[in-house]
């Protein structure tokens, strides 16, 4: 009965669990991981705003293998 | 009791991985049944992962997760970014699964599925997984650093060198190869050139949305491209029924090849946020759910395997391509097993994410394996359809004729029954004019996988929807991969071209930036246009160019790693990464030797040419075939010098480091290892990064 009770809210915490996750994999999360990043607390002459980051983030991407054959 | 429940489950998986492979090796006669692959692979996986992964990671690389990784030390939310293990997974997946595991064992198919299912299983668990974890392993402990700086800091400045040129080489003729496989796809397709073309305003679109509307949210951005996507899959169906517009978008092999020289050098030179990176998150989402499609339609179908067990092309007069199974099973089947190219995800962006040592384990060996399992399902796609088929599709028009009646003859005649009817019949239930001759393995694969999709969803009625959505797939992510590729190699090209002249190496000079993507797209275009003209298909010859190429990068980063090795001292178990780096010299030395002077005109370079010159020399080719003809000898001796070439610079690797192991082994103290000094993780015990960075 408990458990049953509980299902609700377990699966909220799943669903939240995958969707964050997903979010991590596409890129989606990536400026707001940026933010957090302990180089933007620790004194950076800058930080970039979320377009200037997403260039930045592209162009250092495909600046390196990233694609496999 | 725990233990003993555990060990009886290990026995139970090892036994039922074993009678897989039992049958799958020792059946003959009735088709046998998809699911004994996947039981086969499934269980040997599990094992290999449990015990020899475990091995690797306890024994031989004594990973520590008390020691901070470079995502710790470096973290600055850019290139050094603590993340999810699961993420970082799917991250490092989504980059080494390219589609040489998909066309690789669909060419290999050619000697049966027995060679190269065997392969795929055990090349990956002993080799293809090692390489990958071990050089994982080392970047991690390097701060990050890739193969070429490894290879320069622990074997030497000329092993560096040696190992950056024999990079940009292999992707020369990887992007030629993987080009070559999509203009033999969409030649006289105009439903498939349809689609594709689509992408690119589609990926336009979403990188103007990317850039200026929503930044950096690409979730939301790629739904809605997949969609339009699927849209212009479904729509190429009405511009392929319309006449007007079908001669539109219908083109030759070389009109085709230039079209894809022309878009490789616009993505390189672009910016990356308008076309490259929006067609990537496209090709990502879609590349992962047709994949998890495949699977779940492999499980839910379970076809018949009609291909036999070995064909007679083992003896090395394939039609597909030319070559015993020693070595060229090794080389065609390459990524599904061991890819050389995995090396540099590995020393690329990996390593710099990574939250714990230990972690390296599930990601270095475990996605590797999958990418072995990707190999095995694509084995069974082209596997499922008759062998007459099969050779029908992908032998090429100088073998078995241009025609449904003189192939028919021609693959009868060999022994696999194949009517004239049945690929007319299957081109018209496909969409397509024609199914012959489409060397590459893309058309092979798509209708393979289109049958197995069409008997989950859809029935016949929706067959050409499925086939031109698997030709979309593959050719979305060559093309990916093409367009990245471009660019990496115009950066290489600047990077040693700043060498000689400084400007050059100015990665925002434009005259330099054109200049570098010409000579990068020259490049492949060149060996392109030289396949597309080819009268063997040019697979044929490239192919096993490109196998070779990718085998040899993965016995570099195999012979840095033994160095590696041995410096830590771990001569004990040194065979974990010798064993496969010597196969590996052994399978392309070997092939690069019958490439390039075998006697049969169809598999040596050199003997094709000057079977060409005598029958120029004897005037058996017509006045006007002489300057094309005097071209194909020129190609085919260039094929022969890139070989000898690439081997060449693997030798001289190798001669390197075989005496710094020399000195290593005699206990010279001048010969250090270069690892990061050990700091103590703050993430180990009690403290969690949290969700924000990735933790569990």
């Amino acid at each position: 009965m408990r458990v049953l009770q509980e299902m609700p809210r377990l699966a909220a915490r799943a669903a939240h669990h995958f969707w964050s996750r997903l979010r991590e994999w596409c890129g989606d999360a990536a400026y707001e991981r940026y933010l957090r990043s302990n180089a933007t607390h620790s004194g950076m002459p800058r930080i970039l705003n979320a377009q200037e980051f997403y260039v930045e983030q592209t162009n250092r991407r495909y600046s390196q293998p990233n694609r496999c054959c | 009791m725990k233990q003993a429940l555990k060990f009886v489950a290990w026995v139970a998986v090892a036994l039922a991985g074993a009678s897989a492979l039992g049958a799958i090796a020792l059946h003959r006669g009735e088709p046998l049944n998809a699911t004994w692959f996947v039981v086969a692979a499934v269980c040997c996986y599990l094992v290999a992962y449990r015990f020899y992964s475990a091995f690797l990671a306890a024994k031989v690389f004594a990973l520590d997760d008390t020691r901070a990784t470079p995502a710790e030390r470096h973290e600055d939310g850019r290139d050094f970014v603590p993340t999810n293990k699961w993420v970082l997974f799917g991250h490092h997946f989504a980059a080494i699964a390219g589609p040489g595991p998909l066309i690789g064992p669909t060419l290999a198919a050619q000697f049966g599925y027995l060679p190269g299912t065997l392969w795929l299983i055990a090349g990956a668990a002993l080799a293809g997984c090692v390489q990958d974890f071990v050089i994982l392993f080392c970047s991690i402990r390097r701060d990050g650093k890739t193969l070429g700086g490894m290879a320069r800091e622990e074997v030497s400045a000329r092993g560096g060198l040696i190992a950056q040129l024999a990079v940009l080489a292999i992707m020369v003729i990887l992007l030629a190869v993987v080009a070559l496989v999509v203009v033999n796809a969409l030649k006289s397709s105009p439903w498939g050139t349809f689609t594709l073309a689509m992408t690119i305003p589609i990926a336009l679109v979403l990188g103007v949305y990317l850039r200026f509307i929503r930044p950096g949210r690409v979730f939301e951005a790629s739904i809605a491209g997949v969609l339009l996507v699927l849209l212009a899959v479904v729509a190429g169906q009405w511009v392929a029924a319309s006449p007007s517009w079908a001669e539109a978008f219908t083109f030759g092999g070389v009109s085709l090849a230039f079209i894809v020289i022309a878009y490789g050098f616009a993505a390189a030179v672009l910016p990356v946020w308008l076309l490259l990176a929006p067609r990537d998150y496209l090709s990502a989402f879609i590349k992962t759910g047709a994949i998890l499609c495949l699977a779940g339609g492999i499980l839910l179908v379970r076809p018949q395997v009609l291909m036999p067990p070995l064909t007679k092309f083992i003896d090395g007069s394939g039609p597909v391509f030319a070559g015993k199974i020693f070595p060229f099973c090794f080389i065609t089947i390459a990524c599904g097993a061991i890819s050389g190219f995995h090396s540099l995800i590995s020393s690329g962006t990996t390593p710099k994410m990574i939250l714990r040592e230990g972690q390296a384990r599930l990601i270095g060996y475990g996605a590797m394996l999958l990418e072995s399992f990707v190999g095995v399902m694509a084995m069974v796609a082209a596997c499922a359809m008759s062998p007459g088929v099969y050779f029908a599709i992908n032998s090429p028009a100088g073998i078995v004729g241009a025609t449904p009646e003189a192939a028919a003859a021609k693959i009868s005649s060999w022994g696999y029954a194949l009517d004239a009817q049945t690929m007319t019949r299957l081109a018209h239930a496909v969409g397509e004019q024609t199914l012959l001759n489409r060397a590459g393995g893309a058309p092979s694969l798509a209708v393979g996988m289109a049958q197995i999709f069409s008997n989950t969803i859809g029935g016949e009625r929706l067959l050409s929807i499925w086939y031109h959505f698997a030709i979309m797939f593959e050719a979305l992510f060559i093309l990916t991969v093409l367009d990245a590729g471009t660019r990496v190699g115009r950066f290489m090209i600047q990077e040693l071209g700043g060498r000689i002249w400084k400007p050059l190496g100015r990665r925002s000079w434009l005259p330099g930036i054109i200049i570098a993507s010409a000579l990068i797209v020259g490049a492949w275009g060149y060996f392109l246009y030289q396949g597309v003209v080819d009268p063997l298909g040019g697979i044929n010859s490239l192919w096993p160019l490109f196998g070779i190429a990718n085998q040899l990068l993965a016995a570099v980063a195999l012979v840095v790693a033994t160095t590696i090795l041995l410096k830590m001292k771990r001569l004990r178990w040194i065979w974990v990464t010798l064993v496969p780096m010597a196969m590996l010299i052994a399978v392309t030395m070997t092939a690069s030797y019958q490439k390039i002077f075998d006697a049969n005109p169809n598999l040596g370079f050199l003997s094709k040419a000057n079977q060409l010159a005598a029958q120029i020399a004897a005037g058996q080719i017509p006045a006007e075939k002489i300057v094309e003809t005097q071209r194909l000898i020129f190609n085919q001796r260039l094929d022969a010098a890139v070989t000898a070439v690439l081997a060449g610079m693997i030798l001289l690797l190798l001669l390197e480091a075989l005496m710094q192991w020399y000195s290593i082994l005699r206990g010279q103290p001048e010969v250090a290892l270069c690892e990061t000094p050990y700091i103590a993780s703050r993430w180990t015990e009690g403290f969690s990064p949290g969700i924000a960075h990735g933790d569990d």
